[in-house]
């Protein structure tokens, strides 16, 4: 005959298990995991995070850069992004009253200091002109040591509102600047990356190299060229044919780090998705883990409790679904129907409405039925349905808190790897769908190690925060809570 | 078995997306032939129609689904695993016999190695850390147990990989053999699977042993405090003797079960893990075939992984009873 387990509240049990270390240090985790939850929706509204997979809200920001305090490892000073917003320009505008041409020079001067190349050259223009004949939009790269460079020289294709872009650093869609920068580099007697053959060499070109580069031999060469430091400037011009014509411009010399946790493929800030994760992780293990160990529990002491048929049917129910294997099954399902978070959530409670809860449970209640303040109660006619909910609920409710939280890890795991499959929640980022994403682009690969150790130091700090308080909850109540 | 046929049929849905499949293939083929954009719309239509009924015919797609369900249902049972819709092994044959057959070795390579590694290192430190128990070793190696097995062994993969393969270099990001592979059969070829057998392998060993470490840790504090151990030392034997002659062997059943267990379910793989390696094993298999929605294969690998099960139940009972008297006695009784 075993021992009866310990009969302990539920309040009681808490604070025993924070007086324990690992409860407390498990707590704190907790807290400051909550903590986070609260702050989230005040630094980054649910606005922005329903645009996350909108490519247009990102477009000032560098792509694949690092945290800013990546810095602190290298001893190289590396550039952040220089955004020179229209305002950011000094604008010159004439009108002759001979020919009513007008002019437009727009100025901006910058000093670089940084070690790095920049990762990205790009600009936006908005022209304002007539129906005649189409105004010409010039732009110059003046650098530090005097040279002067003319990247582009041609009519913008729309009027404002709709801005000209102009992505320097794709040199396929910017082939004749990237064609000038070509040429001007060869007056230098620079060595061209591009095989001897190629008929668009071009191609090879790296603008954010070339036109930050020491001139020389090596300035095509984006693994010898060195930076020019000091001041460097743009100039856009536009000569127009009506005196109403002008130009706005905007200019982004793109960093190499950004933020707290760095950007990904899609120049994404990936700290909204981190500091987003935290809720999803939590509200959705939490849930998960709370709804189906209370469901299995209460099963599990109706099956202990009233035995017979009933006790019956839910075991070999629970062994069924024990048996089966979860994730393909989600995979299954979520592969081939649109499935949000929600959904996920509701097939887990379904398929795990009976499981090894249930089974923990019930052997605790068939020892728990044997005592005598059960049998003082049947005697005094108590109802069976009001003992159960009345003298053994209370009891093993403190197990079934402590096997909560030593659930909670795994559904936070189990939404993770559908996320990372990318069968996640179409709308929100992850943790999961964040390392998801960088394995798929190449993250591993290409060193980007920001994009995976983040995410994933998130979903470990979650689940040691569990595991610790779970831990300390099993200490307190165990002995024989872990049989199975 | 059946709710399985249903699930990897997803009630219907599957067929649908066949015979729409079907009827895009057809089109395309027939788009395509001189003989048949000759022929007046009418006449077309009367011999898409044909070839399209031949199809379904072929693949038995015209059957009532219900009908359907219970031919695969019996067909798995009887283990006629037949043919793959589309997934095909590397010489090319669509048998789902031969498709299993090339990847269940892998799969047994890696993740049984890595189930028996990681239960002889867990039950080996259980033991030392129930001997130990309660000293700061035991405290750290449990909070350290608990927080290690429950995290998947693909977010392991992807720290290993980041850190072993492309920061210092040491081992392959994943394959089960390099490119070019050395010749098969050679003991070169053995020595590049080995190689790249390594990382995953220590992957998996260090996502599972935290749970057997940690149960067996438990397991051998209980058997610990029970009257015949007490006998046992008191009777003077030396510590080692009673826990390795004694508690062991009180608690072994429950570990022989978990082991058997283990290595069951290690056959399956793990889908993401092998994802994350490209290994190509049954994991790997079981989500390609769900990716590109070939049922067979699924309804395969769930028959094979079935049977596999009640033949590991059924050799249970049977090594129960050489472990434990108890079970014995109630036979003879």
């Amino acid at each position: 005959m075993p021992a009866p387990p310990p009969s302990v509240g539920i309040k009681e049990a808490f604070r025993e298990a924070i007086r324990t270390k690992s409860g407390l240090a498990g707590g704190i985790m907790l807290a400051a995991l909550i903590a986070m939850v609260v702050i989230v929706p005040i630094m980054a509204p649910y606005s922005i995070v329903k645009r996350w997979g909108d490519g247009q809200q990102w477009l000032d920001n560098p792509r694949y850069a690092a945290p800013v305090w990546s810095e602190w490892f290298t001893s190289k000073e590396l550039p952040e992004s220089a955004i020179f917003e229209p305002n950011d320009f000094r604008k010159i505008r004439i009108n002759t009253t001979q020919f009513n041409l007008t002019f437009v020079s727009l100025r901006r001067s910058f000093t670089y200091t940084a070690d790095v190349f920049p990762s990205e050259l790009a600009m936006w223009a908005w022209a304002t002109y007539g129906t005649g004949s189409t105004p010409s939009v010039i732009v110059t790269w003046i650098r530090p040591d005097g040279q002067e460079v003319e990247i582009l020289n041609e009519g913008p294709q729309v009027r404002a509102p709709t801005p000209n872009t102009y992505p320097f650093s794709s040199t396929g869609q910017m082939s004749r600047s990237a064609q000038a920068i070509y040429n001007w580099a060869l007056s230098f007697n620079a060595t061209s990356l591009a095989p001897a053959n190629s008929t668009t060499p071009w191609l090879y070109v790296k603008p954010e190299v070339t036109l930050f580069a020491v001139a020389g031999e090596s300035m095509l060469d984006f693994r010898r060229a060195e930076v020019l430091k000091g001041e460097y400037a743009i100039r856009v011009e536009l000569l127009g044919f009506t005196p109403e014509d002008d130009l706005d411009a905007k200019f982004i010399v793109y960093g190499t780090i950004f933020g707290l946790a760095g950007t990904d493929n899609t120049r994404r800030d990936l700290l909204i998705g981190l500091l987003w994760g935290a809720p999803v992780a939590l509200a959705f293990g939490v849930i998960a883990s709370f709804v189906i160990v209370v469901i299995q529990a209460v099963l599990g002491a109706i099956s202990g409790w009233y035995g017979g048929w009933m006790d019956e049917i839910l075991q070999r129910m629970a062994d069924f679904l024990l048996i089966i294997p979860l994730l393909p099954i989600l995979i299954i399902i979520a592969l081939f129907y649109e499935v949000g978070i929600v959904q996920i959530l509701a097939v887990l409670i379904v398929l795990g409405f009976v499981g090894s809860t249930t089974k923990v449970i019930r052997s605790l209640v068939l020892q728990i039925r044997e005592e005598q303040y059960i049998e003082a109660a049947l005697s005094y006619g108590a109802g069976r349905v009001r003992i159960l909910f009345k003298h053994i609920m209370p009891r093993i409710m403190p197990y079934t808190f402590a096997l909560i939280a030593l659930s909670v890890p795994a559904y936070i795991f189990l939404e993770a790897s559908l996320s990372f499959l990318g069968l996640g929640d179409p709308v929100l980022p992850t943790w999961g769908s964040l390392i998801g994403n960088a394995y798929s682009d190449g993250a591993l690969f290409h060193g980007y190690w920001w994009w995976i150790v983040m995410p994933a130091g998130g979903i470990l700090f979650a689940t040691v925060a569990f595991s610790l308080l779970g831990y300390a909850f099993d200490k307190v109540l165990n002995p024989r809570l872990r049989e199975e | 078995m059946y709710a399985t046929v249903i699930i990897a049929n997803l009630g219907g849905r599957i067929d649908e997306y066949l015979k729409d499949q079907i009827r895009f293939d057809l089109n395309q083929r027939l788009r395509n032939d001189p003989a048949y954009r000759a022929l007046s719309p009418e006449n077309q239509t009367k011999v898409f129609n044909t070839r399209y009924n031949a199809s379904l015919n072929a693949r038995g797609l015209n059957e009532p689904f219900f009908q359907r369900t219970i031919r695969y249902t019996l067909e798995a049972l009887t283990l006629q695993l037949g043919r793959a819709a589309k997934l095909t092994d590397t010489s090319g044959s669509p048998e789902v016999y031969d498709i299993i057959g090339e990847r269940l070795p892998r799969t047994i390579l890696l993740f049984t190695t890595a189930s028996i590694l990681s239960a002889a290192a867990g039950i080996w430190l259980g033991l030392v850390m129930a001997r130990k128990s309660l000293s700061y070793f035991d405290r750290g190696m449990t909070v350290f147990s608990i927080s290690t097995y429950v995290v998947p062994p693909w977010v392991y993969g992807i720290f290993f990989i980041l850190v072993f393969a492309y920061s210092i270099r040491i081992f392959p990001p994943g394959g089960w053999v390099g490119v070019p592979a050395p010749p098969p059969g050679s003991l070169a070829y053995y020595g590049d699977i080995l190689y790249h057998l390594l990382l995953p392998l220590m992957t998996v060993t260090l996502a599972s042993f935290g749970q057997w470490s940690y149960t067996t840790r438990n397991l051998v504090m209980q058997i610990m405090d029970e009257d015949f151990v007490t006998a046992a030392r008191a009777r003077g034997l030396p510590e080692r003797t009673v826990l390795y002659r004694y508690v062991l062997r009180a608690a072994s059943p429950p570990i022989v079960t978990s082991l058997a267990l283990t290595m069951i379910a290690s056959w399956t793989g793990a889908i993401i893990t092998e994802t994350v390696f490209n290994w190509p094993g049954l994991g790997q298999l079981f989500w390609l075939a769900i990716t590109q929605t070939d049922p067979p294969v699924i309804i395969g690998l769930t028959a094979i992984y079935a049977v596999l099960l009640v033949i590991t139940v059924f050799i249970l009972d049977l090594v129960y009873g050489l472990l434990d008297p108890r079970v014995k006695a109630l036979r003879r009784g």
